[in-house]
């Protein structure tokens, strides 16, 4: 197999339907034409009775309740743009043949692996809702043909015996061609091939030998190729705006489908996901999502979205939506046998996500201590995926009890004498101190104009527990307790 | 068969290679006879005042966990840990989830349980506003229980008093440390912990000195 062919039937039909979720599992329509003259284009298999050409009226009369929709230009753009990128994961020559219709180049193609991959993207555009059938065979003409008797992948091995049996009009025939032949007795393409070239172009002239030569498979084109896509973002604009969620997500969920398609195309991930809200009042709001670990899973990407959605409210409806993702290459590495790793990274990494929507961005990690003395200064990084091994035990074991923080800190009145506090009195603790330790002075950034310094001192209360009193610039503070 | 004798040598390296369901040992605690806090179960730790050692075992916990190289979850509610207070060794399998409030905390331990990646989940609600904590409906409690026991980690709950209905093994901190602790390791320290068993699966309460 030299090329493929990629092919939607009822594209129009199957864009609107991914654009609209009304027409979800109902009986629904594609009307070409306006008034009287408007007729059926495509129609949905639910539209029971319902044929291309059948007038409008007789359509509603055949199949009540059908909806009936005109074509959604958009919509088919946003359908092409998915069906070329599925394209572009079999080789990087492809041709945008026509709507709904994708010719690659698969020549220096491995072709089991080709043929592997052809049916995941049968598989990704089914659930993208777009059922495609991809034909495989030495010519661009050929794979077409194939593309149209696939169920759902049809690879042509034997051209001859393959284009026997199919009808005449599959060579594409002109109205007088078709007259004269079927006058003739020639129904199929193996009838006529079965007459020599010479005595075609005899009788039915140069025109007679293109159509032989189409009908034997002979034609060869030279195939326009499409750059791939490299902006990852896509952007709709609702009319009327939105208020609810369900429409937002629907949108999304069709956006994320296509920019993964094209990622995974692309041989690259995403590291990070913007969602743009334009709102009725001309107002936007943004939000980024850095996803814990880059990818380009759509299930993956709808969870963060969804967690999000929820949380939403906006001042306004929503008038267009955008997603923008941010790509990067796929890390690529490869673990330890002895390392102990996660049992499920994506479950992980999700949650993680999920987390981080519901406490807020940069409150889960893992605490990395900064290279400062100064109290309560750490950062929280991506949590590792493997566990490292521990290193040795500190020379000096810990000792003492451990302390909890107060966050923000108590402001606190303290009693002293001869310079120690003697009492604490705060909104949240008094009392006599009984035992006292410290104090212990840090301080840092001296060469900043905001240089700190604080004095920590640890009490004993008499009516028990152990605290740290820290004193700044500021005043006296309960920092916490030592537990 | 030399290298076959080899692999087999490496086979307890190569079960360590997953987390596998915790029996995560805090020594001094008697938290369940394997002696150690049991998979698949609530366990609540009520430090019932100031310095009785909850964030000690807090520190044991991270350490064990640590050496084990399992993943430990923690569910700050009052957002109260501090990093510096533990060697920084025994940060590296944790992730801490700074919380705001309360119902959030409840919401992240119902995810962190259900991960299947953490071998212990501790949900440290100490430092929240009693009022909060004795609002939370029995039925948030209730539902925790039930994830809790389809699943592998072993789960603590830390708590300023007793809080959650029908736990297996509620443990009471009581006995409060003074200042002179300051100089005895932790060791020493946990070994001091006293600790009574409030309610237990096949014990009535007893207080015993562990150690």
């Amino acid at each position: 197999m030299k090329f493929c062919v990629l092919w939607v039937p009822d594209f129009r039909l199957h864009a609107l339907r991914r654009s609209d979720a009304t027409l979800a599992g109902r009986a629904a329509a594609l009307i070409t034409g306006e008034g009287r003259k408007a007729t059926i284009a495509e129609a949905s298999p639910e539209a029971k009775g319902v044929t291309p050409g059948l007038a409008v009226t007789l359509a509603m009369a055949q199949c009540p309740g059908i909806i009936l929709r005109p074509r959604d230009p958009a919509a088919e753009v946003e359908a092409q743009r998915i069906l070329i990128a599925a394209a572009f994961s079999l080789s990087p020559r492809v041709e945008a043949t026509a709507a709904g219709c994708c010719t690659v180049d698969l020549q220096g193609a491995d072709a089991v692996r080709t043929e592997a991959q052809m049916r995941i993207c049968i598989r990704e555009l089914a659930k993208a809702g777009l059922p495609t059938r991809i034909g495989a065979a030495a010519t661009p003409l050929l794979a077409n043909m194939a593309a149209q008797c696939a169920e759902p992948l049809l690879i042509v091995t034997d051209t001859r015996n393959f284009l026997s049996p199919l009808p005449l009009s599959f060579a594409a025939p002109t109205a007088a061609q078709t007259e004269i032949l079927s006058g003739w007795g020639i129904r199929t393409l193996g009838d006529l091939t079965a007459l020599s070239k010479a005595d075609i172009a005899q009788r039915l002239g140069t025109e007679g030998v293109t159509l032989w030569e189409r009908a034997a498979g002979e034609t060869a084109s030279v195939l326009r190729h499409v750059e791939p896509s490299r902006t990852f973002e896509a952007e709709w604009e609702y009319e009327p705006p939105v208020e609810s969620i369900e429409p937002l997500f629907f949108r999304l969920r069709a956006f994320a489908e296509r920019i993964a398609v094209e990622l995974r195309a692309a041989q690259l991930v995403a590291e990070e996901l913007t969602l743009t809200l334009f709102l009725e009042d001309e107002s936007d709001y943004r939000r980024s999502f850095r996803l814990p670990e880059a990818n380009a899973d759509l299930d993956s990407w709808l969870r963060v979205l969804d967690s999000h959605l929820e949380t939403v409210r906006t001042a306004a409806r929503v008038a267009r939506v955008r997603l923008v993702a941010k790509p990067i290459r796929a890390p690529e590495k490869q673990g330890g046998l002895f390392d102990t790793g996660l049992r499920d990274p994506a479950a992980f990494w999700e949650n993680l996500a999920r987390v981080s929507a519901i406490v807020g961005e940069g409150r889960v990690g893992t605490p990395l201590l900064t290279d400062t003395h100064k109290p309560d200064t750490f950062v929280l990084v991506k949590p590792t995926e493997l566990v490292p091994a521990p290193a040795e035990p500190p020379i000096h074991p810990p000792r003492g009890l451990r302390l909890r923080r107060f966050r923000p800190p108590w402001p606190a009145q303290v009693e002293l004498a001869e310079h120690r506090p003697t009492a604490i009195e705060s909104a949240q603790l008094r009392g006599a101190i009984r035992a006292i330790a410290g104090p212990w002075h840090v301080s840092g950034e001296w060469w900043k104009p905001k240089a700190w310094a604080v004095e920590t001192w640890h009490v004993e209360l008499r009516e028990g527990g152990v605290y740290q009193l820290a004193h700044t610039g500021d005043g006296w503070r309960v920092e916490g307790v030592l537990d | 068969m030399a290298d076959l004798r080899r692999f087999r040598g490496n086979s307890e390296g190569i079960s360590s290679r997953f987390t596998s369901a915790p029996e995560s040992e805090v020594s001094g605690l008697p938290a369940s006879q394997s002696g150690g806090l049991p998979a698949s179960q609530l366990t609540e730790l009520v430090a019932e005042g100031p310095s009785t050692g909850g964030q000690l075992v807090l520190a044991r916990l991270l350490e064990t966990t640590r050496v084990a190289r399992q993943r430990l979850a923690l569910i700050d509610a009052a957002d109260g840990f501090a990093p510096e207070a533990v060697p920084p060794d025994t940060l590296k399998h944790l992730v801490w989830v700074r919380c705001r409030a309360l119902a959030d905390a409840l919401t992240v331990a119902d995810v962190l349980v259900r991960d299947g990646n953490y071998a212990v989940v501790v949900l440290d609600l100490r430092g929240v506003a009693d009022r909060a904590l004795k609002k939370q409906s029995a039925t948030a409690w209730h539902r925790l229980h039930r994830v809790v026991e389809n699943e592998a980690p072993a789960v603590l709950v830390l708590t300023p008093c007793p809080l959650v209905p029908s736990v297996p093994w509620r443990l009471v901190l009581r006995t409060p440390h003074g200042l002179a602790s300051r100089r005895l390791t932790q060791e020493k320290l946990l070994a001091q912990l006293t600790v009574e068993i409030a309610r237990g699966h096949s014990t009535q309460a007893v207080a015993e000195r562990a150690g």
